[in-house]
């Protein structure tokens, strides 16, 4: 008999399950939107139950002879508080909706695990503190000792922003925001006024946006104002003063039926006016000794700002965990319930990998070989590399499901869609064929680590392509599909040790090419989550315009 | 025991929030009668948890009628950590 440790992300949207075993160390984790094949999977349960079943085959969990310790990421039930608690910037209708996905997934938890014979009566949830969850989950994925750990979302238990010092690996809470102060929400309501959809995660396209326009300082400035920094906690100018500069900001806006560039100045300022806001929380959070700044929460995902922190403030360095939403939080509260059961006061240290979910089915993958009729198969063995780089080289777009799928939002490399960025119509390509996504919007590089001050300025580690940098301007160009409005590229770096298959793959790529660089972009068309299954990878390969699709070391060509 | 510094912090902070004159906020005040909205209860407890180094539960401010409650339980749950 032995114990599992199951977190469940229990927000309402964006669940996610992880599992922590006996010994504290992390052995799977997987967003409910990849198995469901529905983008965010609102309102599904972060334990339903043939995803849990899935996820606890992989593991070896038996019903029979183990039991299941369920955590939450919710210390408090929302529900129990007034619902006019929860944000203030976008509509209330949306607010009001949140509510309910909310207290509906609290209600739920662990009726997926009384499905599979776990548990006869609802099991006993051990809950912890969202931001807590949000900060175990980010440390853990950091080598580090000692941080600051920076937490900004949408909202939290009782607001969207908490700061903790990792000592020793021990994490204690330095404060944390009250009130509806928040950048996340603040986020969501630019890009909703920007004609995009933050309940569709549009927040990409304003960020990308924001390069093709030019910030307008009295915009900048008036949208500045709407969220008050105080000492670092966050909180919102009165509502008058936030519905008159929404409607300057609404000036600038674009309904979803407008030209996107209509909206480019609006994205360059909500973007301008979110560095300078999250600038000054920054710089009340950051201690005058150097130190590791870990950052995490929603906000996290604003790689473009990230980008830009370890240049402009004294650190020892930036770090941003994989999934540093909502779903990375099930890893915070499975492991937050292993540390309460078993005395442990530190973080664990984890592998770093983001390789935490499920594989490919061998038996799907047998079928396939099988029954994939009018396609060349071809078993590549240990040749993979030099034979996805060779259709690579020839103009080729190439789907890869290999190995453990990702857990975050970032494709890097499992579950990809790679092209070679130096064929110069590569981008509009790829949309044209495969992505169907607005021409705009940029694809990221993945560049070996040893070579990425050769190709970019102030260029850092980004395993899990949390921070958008500029590229050197000599060099962009012999890279041109990869490279953004504004001279930046989102890039992934890998190592040898970390990510051997795509560091093998970008080695060969600059062997054979002369740049060591590989577009990288998620395998899925727009709107639809990253595929899961070896049947959804096929089914994309079948009704779009790739050209190949590597399964494992399976290549199948049209 | 209500502890004199907590009461003399919140009053003045809810006399703050809701520009009464400082005699016109006691323990005996009830928080919805005087006045003190749910988004500045909110804000009280954040100062409060700043002020006094002790997590407070965002559902306690509603659950005390008075002000004289709301640091009573607060007490309570400061010599209890």
């Amino acid at each position: 008999m032995t114990t599992w440790y199951l977190g469940l992300s229990t927000t309402g949207h964006d669940p996610a399950l992880a599992i922590v075993d006996a010994q504290g160390t992390l052995v799977f984790a997987e967003a409910t939107e990849r198995y469901m094949q529905d983008k965010r999977a609102w309102g599904i349960a972060a334990d339903h139950p043939a995803h849990l079943e899935q996820a606890l085959a992989d593991v070896g969990a038996d019903p029979d002879r183990d039991t299941i310790v369920v955590a939450s990421t919710w210390q408090t039930k929302k529900a129990e508080l007034p619902p006019e608690m929860v944000d203030l910037m976008i509509p209330a209708s949306h607010s009001l909706w949140l509510w309910h996905l909310h207290q509906t997934a609290q209600s739920n938890i662990g009726t997926g695990v009384m499905r599979l014979g776990y548990s006869a009566k609802p099991p006993t949830v051990k809950r912890y503190d969202h931001h807590l969850c949000h900060a175990v989950n980010a440390c853990h994925q950091s080598p580090r000792q000692d941080a600051v750990c920076l937490v900004l979302d949408g909202e939290g238990e009782v607001g969207a922003a908490s700061v903790y010092d990792m000592s020793a690996r021990r994490l204690k809470r330095r404060w944390r925001s009250w009130g509806l102060g928040s950048l996340g929400a603040y986020y969501s309501k630019m890009t909703l006024l920007c004609g995009f959809d933050w309940r569709l995660g549009e927040e990409w396209k304003l960020m990308g946006l924001a390069a093709f326009g030019t910030p307008i300082p009295e915009l900048v400035e008036a949208l500045c104002a709407t969220v008050i920094v105080d000492r670092g906690r966050l909180r919102f100018a009165p509502a008058e003063q936030i519905e008159q500069v929404m409607l300057l900001a609404a000036k600038h806006g674009r309904s979803r039926s407008d030209p996107v560039l209509d909206g480019a100045n609006l994205a360059a300022s909500a973007q301008d006016a979110y560095r300078q806001i999250a600038d000054q929380v920054l710089a009340a959070v950051l201690p005058e000794t150097p130190a590791h700044l870990v950052l995490t929460g929603g906000c996290a995902l604003n790689s473009s700002y990230n980008g830009t922190i370890a240049r402009r403030f004294n650190t020892a360095g930036v770090s941003v965990p994989s999934a540093p939403g909502d779903d990375g939080n099930a890893v915070g509260a499975a492991l937050l319930a292993w540390m309460e059961d078993t005395g442990t006061d530190g973080v664990p240290t984890g592998t770093h990998t983001a390789f935490l979910g499920s594989k490919p089915s061998h038996t799907a993958l047998a079928k396939a070989r099988t029954y994939a009729g009018g396609c060349k198969v071809t078993q590549c063995g240990a040749d993979t590399v030099r034979q996805v780089a060779a259709l690579l080289g020839a103009g080729k777009i190439i789907g890869v499901m290999r190995g453990r799928a990702e857990f975050g939002p970032r494709a890097l490399g499992h579950r990809s869609i790679l092209a070679d960025p130096s064929k110069p119509d590569m981008k509009d390509k790829i949309n044209r064929l495969v992505k169907g996504r607005e021409a705009y919007r940029p694809f990221a590089p993945v560049v070996p680590l040893e070579h990425a001050q050769v190709w970019f300025d102030h260029a850092q580690a980004a395993p899990f392509m949390s921070f958008t940098l500029p590229w050197k301007p000599t060099q962009g160009a012999k890279v041109p599909a990869v490279v953004h409005e504004d001279g930046t590229g989102r890039l992934q770096t890998v190592t040898a040790q970390d990510n051997p298959w795509m560091h093998q793959l970008c080695q060969e790529m600059g062997a054979t090419t002369g740049v060591p660089i590989v577009l990288n972009t998620s395998f899925n068309i727009m709107g639809k989550p990253i595929v899961h299954s070896v049947e959804d990878a096929m089914a994309m390969f079948m009704t779009s315009g790739l050209d190949a699709l590597l399964i494992e070391d399976t290549l199948f060509e049209k | 025991m209500t502890d004199q510094n907590m009461t003399d912090f919140v009053r003045a902070q809810i006399a703050q929030r809701t520009n009464l004159p400082l005699e016109d906020v006691q323990e005996n005040s009830v928080l919805v009668d005087i006045g003190l909205e749910s988004i500045d209860a909110v804000l009280l407890c954040g100062d409060v948890e700043d002020t006094f180094g002790v997590e407070i539960d965002p559902s306690m401010i509603f659950e005390h009628d008075t002000l004289g409650e709301f640091v009573n339980a607060i007490s309570a749950l400061k010599s209890s950590t």
